[in-house]
């Protein structure tokens, strides 16, 4: 099953890991020969030519294995070190959105004619340096690589040391606006997709030491060719084994989509803060609307409480341990709502919605788990990416095209009826 | 797969470094680093900063002077703001303050060093004068530790990307059978951290690195292994001969016998200021 569109099909991971097998076998190949060659050569150089084809032994035994471990690629894989460019490397075209880390920009490489989206950082007021947040979210970009992670092309500056661009690919949606403007909701089978989408870049960035920590429909960004790209990574952080050492801040995720213990007052979470946020995310897909609409943290508790039924010992063990806890009254006990709220699921659906909305961030299924879960392999199956539709990108300045009036009637209809009733004998 | 690739230096940076290029001789430069090392190494010892941070630190400090003439930034400086950007990247960062007194201290003892080697009847004993807590030295080195900090980002492109050699020696003395002989393992760790002070680590991968102290290991306890093509332990590790004994070379070269001009010649330029008088008063006479 592909989740990834045509164009970009290539740049799967398996795919590429194929390549380079591929690669190292060819150039195993062309050593071969050369060594072969050489050896040939050398005894008699009166006819080069004639010699290579005639020399060369009829059994040359490639080596089966190629000579590096995929873990160790060659030398010449490395990158160099290489400088910053300079933001006039691109033109620039429109301005996309403006948020409190800076503004972002569409723009054009100059070279290549590329459009991109240059991230300026606001860097002024800056009393310790670089931040911290924006070398977390350069970082994590470089670090996490994955057809479903905004790729970052390379990070540029302006005249002076305060001006510092991000450079990424452009994407022309985000979800949210996205879900706005949608006349109907995605088919299950796109949600199928965009779901495991969404899923495989976590698991990447899980796998890669990296905490997302504000997943939700408006960091997803979606292109006209039906993938999904997880981008904003501003408040992303690398997270290690033991978690959180050092303890980590509450203050992340946006309210919606943040998950109980964080708003127990948890100091040491882990991946499974993004897996509750991918849950939120689920139901917004299938509701077409945020799941918990909360104005404040109180308010967030007890629409959770209220859908999942109030946490219990048998559903969270460690409930009780944590700081904010004791300030809680629990409802009385209640069983789960979600058959009610989404009625038109399959029993597969609601079980994967329930597996990430899970109290108990031990229990809360993984990235990796929900990729392998039973509702990406019943029908209907997963929509493959090519087979979505398009919309008018309003990053990229378009306008919805207006939708179609039906006929009206002619204009003089009346008039012409009147004149022949009038005319009439 | 990307992702695991760091930035090392390319041929044309390694034969023609920007410091090269101005006229530094190599091994005055290599002394540089050392010495730039030394000092991250003993600011990190001083400040209870964790390994990982000053690794990374010493790791981006080889990088930038294969972009960077030293005529341009003194050591010292890329120094400080490379531990302070690593102690970011590794998330315990440093409160400025702290690093640049406890650099300031340093390099008074650096002044120290020399002014003693000058006259040998000055004081011997080191004291250290604190600065004032509004005084123009720290608004002076807080400015260049920004700076430093800032431009170490800007010509490594931001690509801060860091993989520290420890948890593959773990697993290379296990595939080995080196676990039960602590002297090794011992040894072997330290031959890492001392290869932080050379380059290497901006010019080989890590596999290469870890083969050759293990390499060094071996030779040193007369611990044989399989070492005649084509059964050579580091065929395992997908290291070349040729590059692992490079690296060997420049980790041994650390421990040979200097004299005392030439380690206090180091102390005295650990600004760019220093070194542009050394490069006038030296390159001019060729």
């Amino acid at each position: 099953m592909s989740t990834t569109s045509t164009p970009t099909r290539k740049r799967s991971k398996w795919d590429e890991d194929d390549e380079d097998d591929e690669a190292f076998r060819l150039r195993q190949q062309i050593l071969a020969k050369r060594r072969t060659k050489s050896k040939s050569v050398k005894p008699n150089d009166a006819t080069p030519t004639r010699r290579i084809e005639t020399s060369e032994p009829p059994a040359v035994r490639l080596p089966t294995r190629p000579r590096h471990s995929l873990y160790v690629p060659p030398r010449t894989y490395h990158p160099t070190i290489t400088p910053s460019r300079s933001v006039y490397c691109y033109e620039r075209l429109n301005q996309i959105e403006e948020g409190s880390y800076g503004v972002v920009f569409r723009a054009k490489d100059k070279q290549t004619g590329d459009i991109v989206a240059l991230k300026k950082l606001k860097l002024d007021e800056e009393k310790h340096g670089f931040p911290i947040t924006a070398l977390r979210e350069i970082n994590a970009l470089m670090s996490c690589r994955h057809d479903n992670v905004v790729g970052i092309r390379e990070v540029v500056v302006g005249d002076t040391l305060t001006q510092v661009f991000v450079v990424m690919d452009f994407i022309e949606h985000d979800l949210k606006s996205l879900l706005t403007v949608m006349p109907s909701p995605f088919l299950q089978s796109e949600i199928k997709t965009l779901m495991l989408q969404l899923l495989s870049a976590v698991a990447h960035c899980h796998s890669n030491w990296i905490l997302h920590r504000d997943l939700k429909t408006s960091n997803l960004l979606m292109n006209n060719r039906g993938t999904i790209k997880v981008a904003d990574f501003g408040l992303a952080r690398r997270y290690g084994d033991p978690v959180g050492v050092g303890g980590m801040t509450q203050l992340v995720v946006t309210l919606w989509y943040r998950a109980p213990e964080i708003l127990l007052g948890a100091t040491t979470y882990s991946t499974a803060v993004d897996m509750w946020s991918v849950g939120c995310i689920f139901a917004e897909l299938l509701l077409k609307e945020p799941l918990f609409q909360a104005k404040g943290e109180i308010e967030l508790l007890s629409m959770i409480f209220k859908l999942l039924g109030p946490p219990n010992t048998t559903s969270w063990s460690d409930y009780s341990s944590l700081p904010l806890a004791k300030t809680l009254a629990l409802p009385s006990p209640q069983p789960h709502q979600f058959r009610q709220r989404f009625h038109y699921m399959t029993t597969a659906g609601i079980d994967l919605l329930m597996s990430l909305l899970t109290y108990d961030p031990g229990k809360r299924i993984t990235a990796e788990e929900a990729l392998q879960h039973d509702y990406f392999t019943e029908s209907p199956y997963p929509k493959h990416p090519d087979l979505f539709g398009s919309f008018p990108s309003a990053a990229a300045g378009e306008k919805r095209r207006k939708p179609f009036d039906s006929p009206s009637a002619p204009a003089r209809a009346a008039d012409y009826k009147l004149m022949t009733e009038f005319d009439a004998p | 797969m990307s992702a695991a690739l760091v930035p090392l230096a390319s041929l044309s940076q390694i034969e023609r470094t920007p410091s090269g290029e101005d006229g530094l001789p190599a091994d005055l430069e290599d002394d540089l680093k050392a010495f730039g090392c030394k000092l991250i190494h003993q600011a990190g010892i001083l400040l209870k900063q964790k390994q990982v941070a000053v690794a990374t630190a010493q790791i981006l400090f080889h990088r930038f002077w294969f972009v960077t003439s030293m005529k341009q930034f003194g050591i010292g400086d890329v120094g400080m703001g490379a531990l302070y950007l690593a102690s970011k990247l590794e998330e315990c960062p440093l409160r400025m303050r702290d690093l640049i007194n406890v650099y300031d201290l340093l390099l008074q003892r650096a002044t120290h060093t020399l002014a003693l080697h000058s006259s040998p009847n000055a004081n011997p004993d080191f004291k250290y004068a604190p600065m004032s807590y509004f005084g123009t030295t720290f608004y002076d080195l807080k400015d260049a530790l920004v700076v430093a900090e800032m431009q170490i980002l800007k010509r490594l492109g931001f690509n801060v990307h860091v993989v520290l050699p420890y948890g593959t020696l773990v697993n290379y003395l296990r595939v080995l059978g080196l676990t039960s002989r602590e002297d090794a393992c011992t040894r072997a760790w330290g031959y890492l951290n001392d290869a932080l002070q050379t380059p290497v680590y901006a010019l080989y991968a890590i596999p290469t690195i870890v083969s050759a102290a293990i390499l060094l290991t071996t030779r040193h306890l007369h611990i044989s292994l399989p070492s005649t093509p084509p059964n050579c332990w580091w065929d395992l590790f997908d290291a070349a001969w040729e590059d692992v004994w490079c690296v060997c070379g420049y980790i041994m070269r650390l421990y040979r016998d200097r004299d005392m001009v030439e380690r206090v010649r180091v102390v005295g330029m650990v600004g760019k200021k220093e070194v542009r008088r050394w490069l006038e008063e030296n390159v001019a006479e060729q």
